[in-house]
């Protein structure tokens, strides 16, 4: 009976609390500011409270002991305190350190426009691609009605801010892409040879950007392309142009997509006059492959594969006289394999790694000279990126990008010598980011490259920041050393050439609130070391041609202001001239206009379930040279102008039925003027002007996706 | 002293059963107070304080994915009520870290999946022309699959017929069977229940607003 007593007293002494301490205090910022709804616990157990909108708090516990208390608030670093448990009243005051989310913090802009799905403080939608007429799209076209871009219709590249074709790079997954655009037919638009529908960030840099990212005189585009899909679906596409048929299996962790594209552009141009003399109008066949797969609990493998096959021929007439023609037959086959690896390392530091190949063939034909042209490139990189601290952002890695390159003539008529380099580029790369707070940031940057043509190493510097100056706006800055090694066209003349150079400043303020964003930036490019022709005939080429750009952009979009419209306004003022290549002096260069004008507009008809999108473009006249003028490229075209149309239309949630139409109002456009080698009868030159092949392009597609679920459709992928 | 062995025994194995009883019995009590509180908040303020409070059980029990789950559904709520984007987005990433947790507890808890797509169907709110497309298709998988794992779920079965709904209305075709699940979804309410006294009992509000609309 003892025992049952003690027993009893025992399990009745338990139960009875042994005394309460009270746990108070106040949280603030590190600017004095109190932070409302605190975390406050007491770590293994329920006990803890909320800070009230003073920042005060007030909770009891029956715990005792050292025990831990834990403060903790999203955006702010997590504060742990030890407390003893014995004393009555304990008074807690801190002071929360702001974290650095990425999210969050001030990004750099200078130079930059992102489209991503992360980010809400982007300026374009990764829709935006496929959904801005006059774009039928295409990565570039869109691009070209943002700030920083000439149009160059003729030719359908980015021309960013002074900087020729190919001055910009494309990259996907951080590798290289060579050949970014599909073969055309000289003086007509090329296509970008990758889907917008494969990407889910795309980040368009004209100017000022990161160290990690080198060979591009002028701007990168930097292509990110989506992690796995979600949902197993069939996709076919039947187009005024073409055909092609898509399929999608996804699992858990993984999914392989595919598609193939045929494009034969005959059947419309038989429909419609072209102002080209077509033998075989263009077809292609195009084969896309991409594979993702998680690996381990935070890493990812990325396969991409594209092939393509393209050919046409068509007859050039001789401007003196219309009946003498001779042909020009194209075959393009380009291969192009991307692999990357993601992972985390630990909770600080991430690892990025590629692969990518690419392998080009073109086989030309100019009446009886046959010209085989291969390149072959690959690019090997990897990076590592993570936090030196709370404030302090590391990114360092080092890649491998090899160029081969043969041209060989055969058959008769000339006797050409054949062509052959090898280039190999070893660079080494660091860059940090040294966030003061989540308002101000600064990014240095250092990259060190060695070619074996030239047997050089050069180190090119990069530094930009970015100030937050209010809840909405930011101002940014950026200066950096670019170089790119010459054109094949020049690089296989002339193997030594060094690579040509830009150095660029950049200032700009942008400001996002409530849907509405407006920006504006100013620049100032300074061109060295450009391939200059050491004599009239081009054969001897040396570096020194120079050149500068300056200029000011603005910007504004506004998705808010008028419901279910969306629409943005770009305008480009570019001053520059260059000495390069064949110039006897520095001058515009002929892909130069100094006002470029954008109006984008996209408007969404809720009740006929359409989205009708128009587009507005100028470019002021750009320049031409004309031997019957005295002075060089002193012949200006008419100013460029254009309105195109697209609309689709969702009969049903998996069918969009897509329309296009560019140059609407059928502005006769004239983007340069060819020129006679020879004086005619008067003693000048006749000239011929260059045109798009027909005034308008119309494109009709109807895209039908098959899922289980039947309100998928391919808006999004078009 | 075969009775005071066996009465010694059997007071042992009481004391220890209300020991381990009392621990499950106070997660159970700290967990009905916190949801009482929970379902009687209406400001951002007041959510907060319930997402912490859940935070803190689910920090100190570790694997009950019933306080991960409240967590996550306060944050939805406070998503519901912020009119700035940023922040809806913030609260929507914070109720993903915690149905993440919730999943690898209970990966064939149909409320969890429910509220997973929940939780999409509000990041399509805060961008619909960009995150439509992408959120969408999975947030109607993850209430399929909500509904696979449990037919009687009220919830998973309202939250689908939103959806629904939206579609229908977005493409201008019938909402008949967005109705027939509302319908469904408020039966469910009437003679649903689960065996878990922690389980949740939202969401009748959500039936009767878009019953109002199917008349």
């Amino acid at each position: 009976m003892k025992v049952l007593f003690a027993l009893q007293i025992s399990l009745f002494s338990y139960s009875i609390a042994t005394g309460q301490t009270t746990i108070q205090g106040h949280i603030k910022d590190s600017d004095s500011q109190p932070i409302p709804g605190v975390n406050i616990m007491l770590l293994d157990t329920y006990d803890g409270t909320t800070t009230d909108a003073s920042g005060k708090f007030e909770f009891r516990t029956a715990e005792s002991g050292m025990k831990t208390l834990v403060i903790k608030f999203v955006g702010y670093r997590e504060l742990t305190k030890q407390v003893n448990l014995e004393d009555k009243k304990i008074i807690i005051d801190a002071s929360l350190e702001e974290e650095i989310n990425q999210l969050e913090a001030v990004t750099i802009t200078a130079g930059s426009f992102t489209a991503g799905e992360a980010s809400r403080r982007t300026v374009l939608r990764p829709l935006d691609i496929v959904t801005t007429a006059g774009a039928t799209a295409d990565i570039a076209g869109v691009l070209n009605t943002l700030p920083g871009t000439q149009k160059v219709g003729e030719q359908g590249r980015l021309f960013v801010r002074g900087g020729e074709g190919n001055e910009t790079r494309t990259f996907i997954d951080g590798m290289v892409v060579m050949e970014a655009y599909g073969a055309a037919a000289p003086n007509t638009p090329s296509r970008g040879r990758f889907l917008p529908f494969m990407f889910k960030g795309t980040s368009f840099s004209t100017g000022g950007y990161s160290a990690e990212y080198g060979q591009a005189l002028s701007s990168a585009l930097v292509l990110e392309s989506k992690d796995e899909e979600a949902v197993t679906r069939t996709d076919v596409g039947l187009l005024s142009v073409g055909a092609d048929v898509a399929h999608t299996r996804a699992w858990d962790g993984g999914s392989a997509a595919g598609k193939i594209q045929y494009t034969n552009i005959r059947p419309y141009y038989k429909l419609l006059d072209q102002q080209i003399d077509w033998k075989t109008p263009p077809a292609s066949i195009e084969g896309v492959a991409a594979f993702r797969q998680q690996v381990g609990k935070t890493g990812m493998v990325k396969l991409y594969g594209n092939f393509n096959e393209a050919d046409f021929s068509l007859y050039n007439h001789d401007i003196d006289d219309d009946k003498i023609k001779s042909l020009y037959d194209l075959t393009n086959r380009y291969r192009y394999l991307n692999g990357s690896y993601k992972d985390a390392l630990n909770d600080n530091w991430i690892i990025r790694s590629g692969v990518s190949y690419t392998a080009i063939r073109n086989d030309i034909k100019v009446d009886d000279m046959i010209i085989g042209e291969t390149e072959r490139g690959l690019h090997a990189k990897t990076v590592f990126e993570g936090s030196l601290s709370n404030q302090l952002e590391l990114k360092a890695g080092g890649e491998f990008i090899v160029r081969e390159y043969d041209q060989i003539f055969s058959g008769n008529s000339h006797a050409a010598a054949d062509h052959h380099f090898n280039e190999y580029i070893g660079a080494a790369f660091a860059e940090t980011d040294i966030f003061i707070s989540n308002d101000f940031v600064t990014r240095t940057g250092l990259r060190l490259e060695y070619n074996n043509l030239t047997s050089t190493i050069r180190l090119d510097p990069r530094i930009s920041m970015a100030y937050k100056t209010g809840d909405a706006g930011q101002i940014s800055l950026a200066y950096g050393h670019f170089r790119q090694s010459p054109k094949n066209e020049w690089l296989k003349l002339n193997t030594a050439l060094e690579a040509e150079q830009a150095q660029h400043y950049i200032l700009n303020y942008q400001r996002i609130e409530n849907n509405k964003t407006f920006r504006i930036e100013t620049y100032y490019k300074r061109y060295r070391d450009l391939v200059k022709f050491g004599n009239d005939a081009g054969t001897m080429l040396t570096n020194n041609g120079s050149g500068y750009a300056r200029g000011i952009e603005l910007f504004w979009r506004d998705n808010e202001t008028i419901p279910a419209l969306d629409y943005w306004i770009s305008y480009s003022f570019l001053d520059t001239e260059r000495d390069y290549l064949h110039f006897p002096q520095q001058a515009i260069p002929n892909f130069a206009s100094t006002h470029n004008f954008s109006i984008v507009g996209k408007y969404f008809i809720n009740t006929l379930n359409s989205q009708v999108g128009v587009t507005y473009s100028f470019a002021s006249r750009r320049p031409y040279h004309d031997p019957n003028q005295e002075k060089f490229n002193s012949g200006r075209t008419p100013s460029y102008h254009d309105i195109s149309l697209n609309l689709s239309y969702l009969p049903k949630p998996y069918i969009v039925i897509h329309f296009s139409c560019t140059n609407l109002a059928g502005f006769d456009n004239v983007f340069g003027y060819e020129f006679s080698t020879q004086r005619n009868d008067q003693g000048e030159y006749n000239g011929r002007p260059i045109r798009h092949p027909a005034k308008r392009f119309l494109f009709l597609g109807v895209f039908i996706t098959l899922s289980r679920d039947r309100s998928m459709n391919m808006l999004p992928s078009l | 002293m075969k009775t005071k062995h066996s009465l010694v025994v059997a007071l042992l194995l009481a004391l220890i059963t209300s020991v381990s009883m009392a621990n499950d019995g106070k997660y159970i009590e700290a967990m009905k107070k916190s949801i009482t509180q929970l379902y009687e908040a209406d400001q951002i303020a007041e959510y907060q304080e319930s997402v912490n409070a859940f935070n803190r059980i689910a920090s100190a029990e570790k694997n009950k994915w019933e306080a991960y789950y409240y967590s996550a559904y306060a944050n939805i709520m406070m998503a519901t009520l912020e009119p700035y984007a940023e922040k809806k987005d913030a609260y929507l990433d914070q109720a993903m870290l915690a149905i993440e947790e919730a999943k690898s507890l209970a990966p064939n808890e149909s409320e969890v999946i429910a509220l997973e797509g929940f939780a999409m169907m509000m990041r399509i709110s805060v961008d619909p022309g960009s995150r439509g497309a992408m959120y969408a298709p999975q947030a109607q998988q993850s209430f399929n699959k909500a509904v696979a794992l449990n037919e009687n779920n009220p919830r998973a079965l309202a939250l689908k017929a939103q959806m629904e709904f939206g579609t229908a209305q977005f493409f201008g075709s019938s909402t008949k069977d967005a109705c027939a699940t509302n319908a469904m979804a408020i039966e469910k309410f009437g003679t649903y229940t689960s065996e878990n006294i922690l389980a949740p009992q939202w969401g009748t509000t959500m039936t009767e607003g878009l019953a109002e609309k199917c008349k």
